[in-house]
């Protein structure tokens, strides 16, 4: 029975029920759970880039006091990959990146295995490497990976080859007719970003164990599911005997989003059997950061007399490092972050993953968006500067609205971006600007827009009645901090069970007690989970009010779930306390429980032909955020204040809207650091050169700003009681807005992220170079594969 | 030659290489992992304790420069089944989120509250200085101790235990 139940009742400021734990220190995460029977294990990583590997040798390690156990290639024998399987667990003939790990050893303490890796013998011989992608794209470039080839990849038919691990492309309309216009005016911009490094406080790690022939994993991830596939996969076991567990994560931001060392964890455990705690020390952590990648962008526009985009072009090469991982899916996102957001007559765009030989990068909060939108919003403003308009009002023309064709034809639903922008200038409007506040120094403002997907996907939830009145909510979902799952899903299923969330229990993740999840990760889980939750409640609700019905002598139509009792419609304070009802069912039918699922609906749909090499043609479930800065630069120093940040977010319902404002603020002052503050640097042998946080400059308290929200609520979503997913988004725009802000600030032609304050200071004094990719063909077509 | 201590109140020995960090002996010597282990360089303050009354990174002092100290941990700041003001503010302002900050957090703003009654914004995000957070942006954190600044009279009497 599909009953309708008021949104409203879901909406309340719950508080998390983790806080007292973890403001009280006993919490208990992944890193704090190595006792003193738990042997602990270290990975041996390579020192040096590129090289070929002629001998490794374990024997010396294997001999030193206290180890139990070492992991090697032998162990591990199938690649690994996202969308292309290309990474083995550990070196095999060649070193491609700095750090790349070549066997893990487990000792009875980790000074034991930390003597050990020091006496793992490594012979190699160097070999020429790729640092950059315009070295990679070069004609004669070594190749990362000669046997590309032979890889298995998930899709048959995608335009790969060399250096290149991947290569997506969208092309809709007569662009080159649009360029041929004599009426428009042609805007060309060329934008570079570095890298962003998660730094979650919890490092990545994991403690394994080998119980009754299966291997148990406790780990810090966003995907207990992929871990388990990814572990059994490289060693050549069933799926079937892992089991993986999640305790509270300590931070994850994307960084988790992959398999690391687990696997590397699981193979120790087994030959040791013993149980073994794998942790990277800070630094590697830092230097084998899965990091949001570096890239380069170009893109072009011709634009009409009356201020419209009659053609887009742009090619975007995203360094995936020496493998693609989560490159390979994310080159699919450009189309729906570069490309989105304005409504073009014609467009054509090239997404490519390019193999360095440098430390893989992966998923870091909004992906290649926050860059992508860095370079939309300041070609955008580029646009607006060569002719002539205002950038408020050119975006007010041209942002998306109800029935709008996007990039890959997908129509849009609903008027949001629109009005959002309205919604800015009255916040604005209400907040007042702190212009005064910037006294001497260079003051700035501007207001960009942003675009971003929630990846709903496969879900499933079980629900259990217990006969107290609460339910166990079963999920493989993850608590990353992000309150999802212990504040978001809970509200959902309490308000379709009629009950307080405090009486929904939430069980921890682990893949042997709840069925399918993609992750928690991409703004889904409220999306997905709560979709997969509410389906559950269904179940046990149908079977609630047969219960009731006999109990009650009433229909179940009749009846409704409300206050904790199964109450006659229109009758409140009549019918039956719930767990009387629990109780009754355990008599006559057995306890109730149920289970639900939910995936994509599939529903939104591209323009057949439009896009190859993606991973999906139409995005799901679009979100939608406009943020705004004003920032003060220094002209002496080059520093940048945030004056003050105001975000008007598209959130669908936002069901504790205390939480979801958290949220965004936590996002922004992570998006204003890829902006101004955080710089991730390549070094002479291709390795990560920050070490830990004496080397990377994340915000502190006194960098944040608080910022000023206004919640948009009402655009069209598919997802339970019209939520959207909320925080992957939040962080999307913190590069654009400091970007145009800065440009707005300095009248300087703003092209690069970060812009710590050595580069404004650049900027201001004239001395940047003027960046023009000289690696990217002018002619689109000489940028894609044939 | 073993080296001893008060913690939270109690004697306690370490008989273990004096250079070990302060850090890893309450982790590992006494499993008490409150005090968490993320920079282990003296800058993010998640592994910062009472000291002789005052706030340190633990992951900095070498327990064998600890003979005769009073070390109170994150376990010992509050008694079991109580928070502390700055703890309670936080649960009430939703502050949290992944956590691993949390225990560095409430030891050095209940020592700052019981130094400065009545703290503003500048002076808080200042003590802040040595205690990072990569989730929370901050502002709702500097919130909750402003809530106590208005709600607790005087913040001093009721933080000191
Ligand atoms: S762990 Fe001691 S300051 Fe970071
Ligand atoms: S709450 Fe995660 S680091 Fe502060």
């Amino acid at each position: 029975m599909n009953m309708k139940v008021d949104p409203r009742t879901a909406v309340m400021d719950m508080p998390r029920r983790d806080a007292r734990d973890k403001v009280t220190g006993r919490t208990r995460f992944m890193v704090d759970m190595a006792g003193s029977d738990v042997l602990r294990a270290v990975v041996v990583r390579a020192g040096s880039g590129a090289a070929k590997v002629l001998r490794i040798d374990t024997s010396a390690a294997a001999r030193m006091r206290g180890v139990r156990g070492i992991a090697t290639a032998a162990d591990a024998p199938q690649l690994h990959g996202v969308g292309v399987m290309d990474q083995p667990l550990f070196v095999r003939d060649r070193i491609r990146y700095p750090g790349e790990p070549i066997c893990a050893i487990a000792a009875d303490t980790l000074e034991q295995a930390r003597a050990a890796a020091a006496v793992v013998v490594v012979e190699t011989e160097e070999m020429p490497a790729c640092l950059t992608m315009a070295e990679a794209l070069a004609p004669g470039a070594p190749l990362l990976h000669p046997d590309w080839k032979s890889y298995e990849c998930i899709v048959d038919g995608v335009a790969r080859g060399g250096n290149i691990a991947w290569e997506g492309k969208v092309v809709r309309g007569d662009v080159d007719a649009a360029f041929a216009r004599p009426d428009v005016s042609v805007v060309e911009s060329c934008f570079r970003v570095g890298r962003q490094s998660h730094f979650p406080f919890e490092p990545r790690g994991a403690v394994a164990s080998y119980e009754d022939g299966r291997f148990h994993v406790i780990t810090s991830t966003q995907v207990p599911w992929t871990v388990r596939a990814v572990t059994a996969r490289v060693m050549g076991v069933h799926a079937s005997q892992v089991r993986v567990t999640v305790p509270p994560v300590g931070g994850a931001f994307g960084l988790k989003f992959d398999a690391s060392i687990e696997p590397m964890a699981a193979i120790l455990a087994k030959k040791t059997g013993r149980t073994v705690s794998l942790v990277n020390s800070r630094e590697e952590e830092t230097q084998t950061c899965l990091c949001r990648e570096n890239a380069d962008i170009w893109i072009r526009s011709a634009i009409t007399p009356e201020g419209k985009i009659a053609g887009r072009e742009a090619v975007v090469l995203m360094d995936a490092g020496a493998y693609g991982g989560e490159q390979i899916f994310l080159s699919t996102m450009t189309a729906h972050t570069l490309g989105a957001g304005y409504r073009l007559e014609s467009v054509r765009m090239s997404s490519r993953v390019v193999y360095t030989n440098t430390p893989p990068n992966g998923a870091f909060r909004s992906c290649n968006g926050a860059y992508n939108s860095f370079a939309l919003e300041r070609h955008t403003d580029e646009i607006c500067e060569k002719i002539g308009m205002d950038p408020m009002a050119f975006r007010k023309l041209n942002v998306l609205s109800d029935g709008d064709p996007g990039t890959t034809g997908q129509i849009f639903e609903g008027d949001v971006l629109g009005p959002m922008l309205d919604r800015m200038e009255a916040l604005r409007e209400r907040t007042g600007t702190r212009e005064h506040r910037a006294g001497d120094r260079l003051y700035g403002l501007a207001t960009t827009v942003g675009t971003w997907n929630i990846f709903v996907g496969p879900s499933s939830a079980t629900i259990n009645l217990n006969a107290d009145g609460s339910v166990t909510l079963i999920t493989a979902s993850v608590e990353i901090g992000s309150g999802s799952i212990t504040q978001g899903v809970p509200q959902i299923v309490a308000a379709n069970l009629g009950i307080h969330p405090s009486k929904v229990i939430v069980k921890g993740a682990d893949t042997d007690a709840a069925g399918y999840d993609m992750g928690t990760g991409g703004g889904r889980t409220v999306v997905s989970m709560g979709a997969a939750a509410t389906a559950a409640c269904e179940v046990v609700r149908d079977k609630l009010l047969d219960t009731a019905s006999e109990l009650l002598q009433t229909p179940p139509a009749d009846l409704v779930l409300r206050n904790g009792r199964v109450e006659i419609r229109d009758r409140p304070g009549s019918g039956t306390t719930i767990e009387t009802v629990i109780a009754r069912a355990e008599q006559t039918k057995g306890p109730i429980s149920g289970s639900g699922a939910f995936t994509a609906p599939q529903s939104a749909k591209a323009m057949p032909g439009c896009a190859a090499g993606h991973f999906f043609d139409a995005m799901d479930l679009p979100v939608f955020i406009v943020h705004e800065a004003e920032v003060a630069v220094d002209p002496d120093t080059g520093e940048t204040e945030v004056l003050a940040y105001r975000v008007v977010q598209d959130v669908g319902r936002a069901i504790n809207p205390r939480a979801v404002r958290g949220q965004i603020q936590g996002a922004v002052i992570q998006g204003i650091g890829y902006g101004i503050h955080e710089a991730v640097t390549i070094g002479a042998d291709g390795g990560i050169e920050q070490t830990g946080f004496e080397t990377y400059h994340m915000p502190l308290a006194q960098d944040a700003v608080k910022v000023e929200i206004d919640l948009y609520e009402g655009a069209p979503s598919c997802g339970p009681m019209g939520t959207k997913g909320i925080a992957e988004v939040a962080i999307m725009n913190g590069g654009a807005t400091m970007a145009c802000a800065i440009a707005n600030a300095t009248g300087k032609r703003v092209q690069q992220l970060p812009l710590t304050a050595p580069k404004v200071l650049a900027l201001t004094c004239g001395i940047e170079p003027v960046l023009d990719h000289p690696h990217i063909s002018r002619r689109w077509s000489d940028n894609i594969l044939r | 030659m073993a080296v001893e201590f008060t913690l939270n109140g109690e004697w306690r020995d370490f008989a273990g290489d004096p250079r070990t960090p302060l850090l890893d002996v309450l982790r590992d010597g006494c499993r008490m992992t409150g005090t968490k282990s993320v920079c282990r360089a003296g800058f993010c303050g998640a592994c910062t304790v009472m000291v002789g009354g005052e706030p340190v990174p633990s992951c900095q002092r070498p327990i064998g420069m600890l003979e005769g100290a009073e070390i109170v941990t994150i376990e010992g700041i509050a008694p079991p089944e109580e928070l502390n003001p700055v703890q309670r503010a936080f649960l009430e302002h939703d502050v949290v989120q992944c956590g691993m900050c949390f225990p560095g957090m409430v030891i050095t703003l209940t020592d700052f509250l019981r130094r400065n009654a009545a703290p503003t914004r500048s002076g808080i995000k200042e003590a802040l200085s040595g205690n990072m957070c990569r989730c929370t942006g901050y502002e709702r954190i500097i919130d909750a101790v402003m809530s106590i600044r208005e709600t607790e009279t005087p913040a001093a009497e009721a933080v000191s235990r």
